[in-house]
């Protein structure tokens, strides 16, 4: 089972290892376009990274559509896990 | 009509990833083409050589200029910034509209096509792609990531035409400025080396296969040993310039381009045509208004296939006679495919600059087929004034320039 801390440090390695941002910058409360630098190409290959990085299939989840912040993908994926749990 | 000159040149090539260090491997005899680990992997591939180029300083590249970028156009992109470097331009003119790029490939990316295929047919899944893909591997990724990192508003265009492609840059790029529709354009061409690639060759026998052991005998252009081409990769640009704007800059001029065809042979798509080659030979020399006896030297294009440089020889032959002194260079760096053209040009005009014919490497016996020209198989101090530069593709697409030194520099 994937706890919170395990799904921050997941998300915040995609960001490293995808979008080269610095773990400093790396806070739930950054907008990932307007503080991390993310544009909407950077957003497909996000989502790919995060389907790859947790198993999870959310292309086509419209809730990906409402993610700005950092914060909004660590709560999205542990809906994902609770979701799947229930 | 404008008249085009070249007043810049960059290179990243087998030999090293500059031009300096590309003219000293030739100048000092060497070989870039090497055994390729892992080749062997591939069943059916036979041809297990090939002449990389070195991958180095891309991470200087911000992120969102990279992020499209495969291997090919990481040379493109930095061959480009010397060329630009070299030329003297600033960056306000090259966003101007009046600066363009023509930049050539074979296939575009193959290391990144291949790279999709691998994600996405096994299961058939598209969902793992990543947005990049496209702009990585399309066959105007070079032209479209130069043009875009480096801020280009003027014309963008992708040749492709096999071996031919950079030629067919160049060949445009110089029709473009003759009309006047830019000042400046970067033309050359862009490849990487990859299985794929070479294998494509290799199942028309061809490659060289009889090298692997003792790879820097091969390609061994008009030899009688010689057994098939050897894929090599890099890019090289040229700046072309309208002959009034180079001169008003005070740019250096490396010589002017002063005739160019390209045609097909409409005979077969993958067999060297020769009389294709004589026609498109005396098109190119007579839109320059050059007779045979003016041409100084010929840079063969030689990929060391058994008919290709049978052909080209005998089609130098009924032009030229054994007069001409010719040379190809593949026997140092490979068959750079679309980006041959370029850096061939870039070499050739070192020779004319410094007066002196680079031999053709690996050349040591002449075959029977391939006599009665003047193969030059050791340095030859000699005069260049006017040269032509052969590239006979795949696609029976031929393309030949004509350059001449600019009297007054």
């Amino acid at each position: 089972m994937t706890t919170e801390q395990e799904v921050i440090t997941l998300t915040n390695q995609v960001f490293e290892e995808s979008f080269e941002i610095e773990k400093e910058k790396l806070q739930p409360q950054m907008n990932i376009f307007e503080d991390l630098g993310l544009d909407s190409l950077d957003v497909v290959d996000l989502v790919v990274a995060l389907q790859k990085k947790f198993g999870v299939k959310i292309r086509d989840d419209e809730r990906v559509r409402s993610i700005r912040t950092l914060g909004d993908i660590y709560q999205f994926i542990l809906s994902l896990k609770t979701e799947w749990k229930s | 009509m404008k008249r085009v000159v070249i007043t810049g040149v960059g290179a990243v090539s087998p030999l090293g990833n500059d031009v300096p260090s590309l003219i000293e491997g030739i100048e000092q005899g060497k070989s870039a083409v090497q055994y390729m680990e892992g080749w062997e992997q591939y069943t059916g591939l036979r041809s297990l050589v090939g002449a990389p180029a070195e991958l180095k300083d891309e991470k200087s590249i911000p992120r969102k200029s990279r992020r499209s970028m495969g291997r090919m156009s990481f040379f493109a992109v930095q061959a480009t910034q010397q060329a630009i470097a070299d030329a003297g331009l600033e960056q306000k003119e090259l966003s101007s509209g009046r600066v363009g790029c023509v930049i050539g490939s074979t296939m575009g990316g193959a290391e990144s096509l291949n790279d999709a295929f691998e994600t996405m047919l096994p299961e058939k899944d598209l969902s793992q792609l990543t947005s990049m893909r496209f702009f990585q591997c399309v066959s105007h990724t070079a032209a479209m990531n130069v043009s875009q990192y480096l801020g280009l508003t003027g014309y963008v265009m992708a040749t492709s035409a096999a071996c031919a492609s950079a030629s067919q840059a160049l060949g445009a790029g110089y029709d473009i400025i003759r009309l006047g529709k830019q000042d400046v354009v970067l033309c050359g061409g862009a490849e990487e080396l990859h299985p794929t690639v070479t294998g494509s060759f290799d199942v028309l026998f061809a490659t060289s296969v009889n090298y692997n052991d003792i790879p820097h005998r091969t390609p061994r252009p008009f030899d009688r040993e010689r057994d098939g081409l050897v894929c090599g990769e890099g890019s090289g640009i040229l700046v072309l310039e309208e002959y009034e704007h180079a001169l008003m800059r005070k740019a250096k001029i490396y010589a002017e381009i002063v005739g160019y065809h390209t045609c097909g042979s409409g005979a077969h798509v993958s067999q060297s045509n020769k009389d294709a080659m004589v026609f498109c030979l005396r098109e190119a020399l007579a839109s320059a208004h050059i007779s045979p006896g003016e041409v100084d030297y010929i840079n063969a294009h030689a990929t060391a296939t058994m008919q290709g440089d049978k052909e080209e020889a005998e089609a130098i032959r009924d032009i030229f006679g054994d007069e001409v002194p010719v040379s190809g260079l593949k026997g140092y760096i490979g068959h750079t495919l679309g980006a041959s053209g370029s850096l061939e040009l870039i070499v050739s005009l070192a020779m004319m600059e410094k007066g002196l014919v680079y031999p053709t490497l690996n050349l040591k016996t002449v075959s029977p087929d391939c006599e009665g020209i003047h193969h030059v198989m050791h340095p030859l101090a000699w005069d260049i004034r006017v040269m032509v530069k052969n590239c006979f593709a795949f696609g029976g697409i031929n393309a030949a320039l004509v350059c001449k030194k600019v009297n007054h520099q």
